[in-house]
């Protein structure tokens, strides 16, 4: 099996566009949760975001899913200095759940209450989620193997483990890979219908905290062989070294309460990438903020790791919990993290639950030596996903 | 790498519901074209009602499917299991339904039951559930090729040793908002249909010592697309074949793909388009693998002309092709057990 | 309102939102149990109790705290019609 490489990174975040700009406000413990602008947003107990600002960049034609995804895979595959040649052999694999949902709700809305269809087709034609892939895959000349998988809030996690596994059997030898969605009033009034929004932003591993906060974004990543990326003398971010992917089988939307999807998946990362728990110094937590995920997280994690086996931080204290781009977003904030010897912090945490028996890293980032994280993402239906990084010799 | 069998199918669908036997018995038969909406009796035989209050439809003949090809297998889910499902479509039926509710009534009339139906993961969180599938789980989302890419992704799963089995499957559901605005715009051209299909997949080995049938081998499987640039033309198709299974969704497709097919294999290959007799959706995609299997194991072709009468061909090997919307391929080589 | 309408509204909502066949929603009574996991209950569940909570604010328009715990109230029918009751009674 092929060793996995980060040679490129690409984010569009609540804190604007461009990797620097997103590490800076992580590393900052910047919270990016703010009122809702892009929706109504009346008649509903949450209505908060965490919302990509203006200006977005790219086409107004395009929805406003695709030009995130655009935005952050150009960023990734400039990032990694990849040439034409290269990118047509490339793999492309896309976490996606809302697709271009934000622009047919409007269509949908507006049919509604005129009573008329509008004639224009646009706001349909990028609706689904595989639409990204084709997008991405013909601006950018990619022409190797492409998917899509929508597997809820892993799906970014889900894109990358699946990239990792094409190069690591010899498929192909580079792939661009990651997650994005934009705000949809589906989610937002779903997850408000759930009552799984907190009126405030969120607060994960706290005390007193009371839900989620949703946010939206695109982040991606170059993945290469090691072989070649040491041949071609590109930078090296970090080994991508173990992936592990269950499925609770229990409930539609509540996790499993003794979180044992959650350790298969943490466990299965770590034996693929032959590392101990021990090891690994930071976990980057799914952490929505839900007083269920938390726990059962925590729980989890003691599991495998120990109690205070490691420092755990939730990015989704700044950034919120961006759906199909979680995953990917937050594998990217692992990467820097791992980079930058600090540990990002979880944001608006004022009381830990003492229940949490792990050191949160509340509100201000932590300088300390890392070699390997984990960063785990657990979506709904119990699509589970732990991703393993390792920092790179250079 | 395992070499990775066919050990149970599950088909629902208008024209076929049941497993190989079921699937094998209609494609001999001469029929006549079928293609369209699902009855309700295939499924409630194998969802009972207390699961089917909390299922959305397109989830029903999904789970019923997968029980199908489960039961054929014979194979225990608790020994590890993933699951794999392609879908064009996924449940916008749900979906534009909880926003009725909330445009009929403002947040009093949002779904919380209706919402988890919203991500098109919600086949494959209500089948794990079903049936007890705890390993990966992934839906795959494209267009046309969803339920042949479904196969040939878990194909990689079991061949790597990632997983000790994988339910593949298809599924589609025909739905009325998405139907009108494809004919508003004159996209209604290809044939479309509805249902779901799966196929257990296992190694060989593990088949073997299980005592489990053995429908066909999936010898090869790939997924392309096609570039700005036409570098990827070609050259997922270069497994030999002798037999092929073609589908194209319009003319202008289906004269491309013989041509790419024909550059490639070098050879006037006996095709059967089994779209054009059953009509278009994810489930299709996979039950033309089984039907793949079927044709290498028999030796008997559906011919998808206005006779559809059944040819004889030379059993052995088949390729099954799919060509999407937007240039995505894939190819699988089943062979006879 | 009386208990009794209140009963026939929640059997109502058991079919139009909780999407329980009419004929299986009219053998309840007010005793029926209502959670999965206690003999002879309809069987609901965490999601289908959030979903009766958005019909029975949506349709009593009374606000269903969920600070509060609330699990006693969803024991049955009868607990339920009598929580809603109180909560439609003037002060």
């Amino acid at each position: 099996m092929k060793q996995v490489v980060v040679t490129g990174l690409g984010a569009v975040s609540p804190y604007g566009a461009g990797v620097a700009e997103f590490w800076k406000g992580l590393a900052g413990g910047a919270c990016a949760i703010r009122d809702l602008t892009l929706i109504e947003t009346d008649g509903f107990r949450c209505r908060l975001a965490a919302e990509v600002p203006e200006p977005l960049g790219g086409s107004a034609r395009r929805t406003r899913a695709d030009r995130l995804a655009i935005a952050a895979a150009g960023e990734a595959l400039a990032d990694a200095g990849l040439g034409a040649r290269d990118c047509a052999a490339a793999a492309l694999v896309v976490g996606a759940v809302g697709g271009g949902m934000l622009e047919a709700e409007a269509w949908y809305w507006r049919t509604a209450r005129a009573g008329t269809r509008p004639a224009s087709l646009s706001a349909l034609r990028a609706v689904l989620p595989s639409a990204h892939a084709e997008t991405l895959g013909s601006r950018f000349g990619l022409g190797g193997p492409r998917h899509t998988v929508v597997t809820a809030c892993s799906s970014g996690a889900v894109a990358l483990a699946e990239a990792s596994e094409l190069i690591a059997a010899g498929v192909v030898d580079v792939a661009l890979a990651g997650g994005v969605d934009a705000i949809t009033r589906i989610c937002f009034m779903g997850f408000n219908a759930l009552k799984l929004l907190d009126p405030a932003p969120c607060r994960p591993f706290d005390r007193e905290r009371r839900g989620m906060s949703i946010g939206e974004g695109a982040g991606f990543m170059v993945l290469e062989t090691e072989a070649r990326a040491r041949a071609r003398g590109a930078r090296v971010y970090a080994t991508l070294a173990g992936h592990g992917m269950t499925t609770d089988a229990f409930h539609v939307t509540a996790p499993e309460p003794e979180g044992d999807g959650m350790v298969r998946a943490m466990r299965a990362a770590l034996a693929g990438g032959g590392i101990t728990p021990a090891e690994v110094q930071y976990a980057n937590a799914h952490g929505t903020g839900t007083p269920q995920n938390d726990r059962i997280e925590a729980r989890a994690l003691a599991r495998v790791f120990g109690e205070g086996g490691l420092l755990v931080s939730s990015s989704k204290s700044m950034i919120g919990h961006t759906m199909a781009a979680a995953g990917s977003l937050e594998a990217i904030a692992t990467v820097l993290a791992l980079g930058h010897d600090l540990v990002p912090p979880t944001a608006n945490l004022a009381t830990p639950d003492p229940d949490v028996p792990f050191d949160c890293v509340p509100r201000t980032a932590r300088a300390t030596r890392l070699r390997c994280a984990i960063s785990n993402s657990f979506g709904f239906g119990g699509q589970n996903v732990t991703l393993l990084f390792r920092r790179s010799v250079a | 790498m395992a070499r990775v069998v066919i050990t149970g199918v599950g088909v629902v669908s208008a024209a076929v519901s049941g497993d190989s036997a079921a699937l094998g018995a209609f494609l001999a038969a001469p029929f006549a074209p079928a293609a369209g909406a699902l009855g309700a009796g295939a499924v409630a035989v194998l969802v009972d009602p207390g699961e089917s209050r909390r299922l959305s439809r397109v989830c029903q003949f999904t789970i019923a499917a997968a029980r199908l090809a489960l039961r054929e297998s014979g194979l225990d889910p608790a020994a590890g299991l993933g699951l794999v499902v392609g879908t064009e479509f996924g449940d916008l039926a749900s979906t534009h339904a909880f926003a009725d509710g909330f445009l009929a009534r403002g947040p009093g009339g949002l779904s919380a039951l209706l919402f988890p139906n919203t991500v098109m993961n919600t086949m494959v969180a209500t089948t794990a559930i079903a049936v007890g599938a705890r390993e990966l789980a992934l839906t795959l989302n494209a267009p046309t090729v969803a339920g042949e890419l479904a196969v040939a992704r878990a194909t990689a799963a079991v061949a790597s040793g990632r997983v000790p089995a994988v339910l593949a499957g298809g599924v589609d559901e025909l739905d009325p908002v998405v139907e009108h605005e494809l004919k508003r715009f004159g996209l209604d051209a290809e044939r479309r249909a509805e249902g779901a299909a799966f196929l257990v997949l296992e190694p060989r080995v593990a088949a073997e010592a299980r005592g489990a049938p053995v429908l066909g081998e999936i010898s090869a499987a790939a997924w392309r697309a096609l570039p700005a640039r036409p570098w990827g033309v070609g050259r997922t198709c270069r497994a030999p074949a002798i037999e092929a299974v073609l589908e194209a969704a319009d003319e202008a497709r289906d004269r491309w793909e013989e041509q790419v097919l024909g550059a490639a294999l070098g050879s006037a290959a006996p095709v059967s388009t089994l779209g054009r007799l059953l009509g278009r959706h994810a489930g299709l995609g996979v039950l033309r693998v089984a039907a793949g299997a079927w044709t290498a194991r028999s030796g008997l072709l559906p011919a998808t002309d206005g006779a559809a009468r059944v040819e004889r061909v030379r059993p052995g090997r088949g390729l099954v092709h799919g060509l999407a919307r937007g240039g995505t391929h894939v190819a699988l080589v089943v062979d006879a057990a | 309102m009386e208990e009794k309408e209140v009963l026939d509204e929640l059997k109502t909502i058991l079919v139009a939102r909780l999407k329980f066949d009419p004929r299986r929603a009219a053998e309840t009574s007010e005793s029926t149990p209502l959670p999965k996991g206690v003999a002879g209950s309809i069987g609901l569940d965490s999601l289908d109790f959030i979903e009766l909570s958005i019909a029975i604010e949506e349709r009593f328009g009374i606000a269903m705290d969920e600070n509060q715990d609330l699990t006693e109230h969803f024991a049955s029918f009868d607990s339920l019609s009598r929580f809603i009751a109180g909560k439609l009674r003037p002060a």
